[in-house]
């Protein structure tokens, strides 16, 4: 069977649906593939809305927890793993069918299966060959395996992880990026023995260091174990579970009856054939683009993670849209630096533009300005615990150049300040902005206020 | 990372727009580009917003009778927006005066064989450089330019002649650099030179740009006198029309004497009218009596 299509958008991930609906939407013929039953890709089935769903309950039985200093005790949580995995399953499987909705509306014609470019403008599906104009390339990335590593199921990757199987009594990640540190919260919340193994000498490796290290010890108070500065040499797994050896600034091993890696992810060019439709992919899986989303084939585009760091939702539904309005003839590009970046934890770290650090590495004149959360009424008055803002500034024209936020709900904090970012906002502008009393993002107009020394409140 | 500063919205309406951001930026000497900026460089890329006020000639020709349409070029829209920029934002008055061209015209017809025999073709428009150059040196006041911002005047040690030149792309400005210090030889040939070069495209920025004045010789083809508009950063541009054979009083009888239109437009701002008139009548007594281009 043959069919013919405008654009071919290959994968329905976050960037992939949004391309092909977007390009719908100014009227193109739109076939959409996608290998699994579900729309939504990793970020709907195994990513970002399954663990912020884990990552909910997980804070629940925290602040419950925690509660108990106030007065307020609400006893030990009893907890049902089967109904917890199936209220998550329940959160994904509406999102998806919203989505076969949305998709069913445009008219977009969804197909099942893998594809594989044959031509320049044409791929196959199973035995079904479709010929196209413009295609975008969304196949995302899938989790790094380490190599060496025994085939055991007590090992799992992230989407094994989410899966909620089992609460292990021992759990160790690999990994202390952005979903090491999520998993880890998951775990221990409810009632792992969690240990982070991670090679560098910061958790959360690109973000402010002062920040990083307020959620490093924030973690290790709630019982999290980090070492960092430490490799992983060897793994052996007996009736027991599995035995990780370690060395660097920990030497020693790590048994546990599960363990997690979370070591990055590998974009998916690969796996498409990209050389029959002369797309260049790099060694690495990555399919480089220019700003409109174009590979090297200019009625080819490619989205999202397999286009390389940061491998992030928000930046495909972006490079989406963009790449749907290109190939529509609009002229688009996501020409923004800004990618926001959140880890889930708890507290939550969020950032974005330039640290301080990364302003010294490029030669920028740089300065920064902090809030600590500890003079925040509203922080104390959540029971919120250590937090910490903090703004990046041109010391000549005290242009905000970037932002670091650790805290409770630093995630949704940060809109504010990439929104100021891309407003070209300086402190004055953040200084005379009137936030609300008593809110968490005083501390933003504070830290500004500090640095301008106008602050009446430190 | 661009150092220029502008939202979301303004880089997208700058990216359908076509617009630079960046040269943008470079050309207004700013730092931060709004939704302003982008208006006022639109498709007609003006130089003052004029989308408003030309908005009555905006019609619909073709209710008329048929026309045919053609897209100016990047040369043409670049030209209308400077001349739009120097009409619009420099004061200009433009002087009249003629001078008799007979003594030019003699000495030119003892020299044009000389001339020849070195592969120079020595026309008059050689004699006008040299003798605006040599009134240049007299009045350093037609020798400047002025800031855009109007709060500096720069007064030239040197003498460049801009000559328009009327190609089939469009109007250029080829320069004679150092036409004070040139004999009438080495001007002429490199007139003939630049010209050539301008109508086969061939002519680079270094030929162009840094003018004293310009002159602008529509004297091959006619016209009594029109008004030119100046070349801004030059203060001054000299028009030149068709030599006519004029009945000349000399005290006792009419002579018919060759006598060339001169009109100058010049920036009001740095020259006024006496100082126009005295240029001009300086120029007419030069060329009427050409030893003054030894002086």
């Amino acid at each position: 069977m043959t069919q013919s299509a405008q654009l071919v958008v290959i994968g329905a991930g976050p960037g992939g649906y949004a391309c092909a609906f977007r390009a719908a939407d100014l009227g193109m013929d739109v076939v959409l593939v996608e290998p699994r039953a579900q729309l939504g890709g990793v970020c709907l089935n195994e990513g970002c809305i399954p663990s912020k769903a884990l990552l909910h309950g997980a804070e629940i039985i925290k602040e419950a927890h925690h509660m108990r200093e106030w007065g307020l005790d609400f006893g030990q949580p009893n907890i049902d793993l089967d109904k917890l995995r199936g209220k998550k399953e329940e959160i994904v499987s509406s999102l998806t069918q919203g989505l076969s909705g949305l998709a069913r509306r445009r008219k977009v014609r969804v197909l099942n299966g893998y594809a594989r470019f044959t031509g320049a403008n044409q791929l196959q599906i199973a035995d079904e060959t479709i010929s196209f104009e413009n295609a975008v390339i969304s196949v995302g990335s899938e989790p790094v395996v380490l190599p060496g590593w025994p085939e055991d199921e007590r090992i799992w990757n992230s989407t094994g992880a989410l899966e909620l199987r089992t609460i292990p009594d021992q759990l160790v990640i690999v990994g202390g990026g952005i979903i090491g540190l999520e998993m880890a919260t998951v775990y221990a919340a409810l009632g792992s023995e969690v240990s982070i193994v991670e090679m560098s000498h910061q958790i959360a490796g690109t973000a402010d260091a002062e920040c990083a290290k307020i959620l490093h010890q924030t973690l290790e108070d709630q019982g999290i174990t980090i070492h960092t500065g430490t490799r992983v040499v060897s793994v052996s797994t007996s009736q027991e579970g599995v035995e990780l050896t370690c060395e660097g600034s920990f030497g020693g091993s790590l048994t546990a009856d599960n363990v997690i890696q979370a070591v990055g992810r590998r974009a998916n060019g690969l796996k498409i054939s990209a050389e029959s439709a002369g797309v260049h992919v790099l060694e690495n899986g990555i399919i480089p683009v220019d700003e409109e989303c174009r590979t090297n084939q200019p009625h080819i585009f490619a989205i999202g993670d397999v286009t390389g760091n940061p491998m992030l939702a928000h930046r495909a539904t972006h490079q989406g849209h963009v790449a749907a309005e290109v190939a529509a003839g609009h002229s688009a590009a996501l020409d923004s630096q800004l990618i926001p970046s959140v880890a889930y934890t708890q507290p939550e770290l969020a950032w974005v533009g330039l640290t301080l650090r990364e302003a010294k590495e490029k030669q920028i004149a740089a300065k920064e300005t902090s809030f600590p959360w500890a003079a925040s009424g509203r922080n104390l008055a959540s029971g919120g615990g250590a937090g910490l803002t903090k703004l990046v500034y041109c010391p000549e024209t005290h242009l905000l150049l970037g932002a670091s936020i650790v805290g409770k709900g630093a995630g949704e904090l940060l809109a504010e300040l990439v929104l100021a970012l891309e407003m070209g906002a300086t402190l004055e502008d953040i200084a005379l902005t009137v936030h609300a009393h008593p809110t968490l993002s005083e501390t933003i107009a504070f830290s500004a206020e500090r640095a301008l020394g106008t602050l009446t409140d430190l | 990372m661009s150092t220029v500063i502008a939202s979301p919205s303004v880089r997208a309406a700058a990216r359908r727009q076509g617009v630079d951001i960046n040269e943008l930026a470079n050309k207004l000497n700013r730092q931060q580009i709004t939704l302003d900026d982008l208006s006022s460089t639109g498709p007609a890329q003006s130089a003052t917003n004029t989308s408003e006020m030309s908005q009555y000639w905006d019609v619909d020709h073709h209710q008329y009778g048929l026309v045919s349409v053609t897209e100016t070029s990047k040369f043409d829209r670049i030209a209308s927006a400077n001349l739009t920029a120097a009409s619009t934002l420099i004061p200009q008055v433009t002087h009249h005066d003629e001078a008799d061209i007979s003594a030019v015209e003699a000495l030119r017809g003892k020299l044009k064989q000389e001339a020849l025999a070195q592969g120079v073709k020595l026309t008059t428009l050689a004699f006008f450089v040299k003798a605006l150059a040599v009134t240049l040196k007299q009045f350093p006041k037609f020798n400047s330019s002025l800031s855009p911002d109007g709060t500096e005047l720069y007064l030239k040690e040197f003498v460049h002649i801009g000559i328009a030149v009327d190609t089939e792309f469009g109007l250029m400005v080829p320069v004679i650099r150092d036409a004070d210090t040139k004999g009438l030889l080495q001007i002429a040939a490199e007139i003939t030179d630049l010209a050539s070069r301008a109508k086969n495209r061939k002519i680079g920025p270094a030929d162009m740009g840094g003018a004293s004045m310009t002159i602008s010789n529509l004297g091959g083809i006619g016209g009594t006198a029109f008004t030119p508009i100046v070349n801004p950063p030059e203060v001054a541009i000299l028009g030149i029309t068709r030599t006519r054979m004029t009945p000349v009083w000399n005290g006792t009888e009419f002579v018919p004497t060759p006598m060339v239109p001169l009109d100058m437009s010049y920036d009001h701002r740095v020259i006024n009218g006496a100082d126009a008139a005295k240029f001009l009548a300086t120029l007419a007594k030069t060329l009427a009596d050409p030893r003054f281009l030894l002086v």
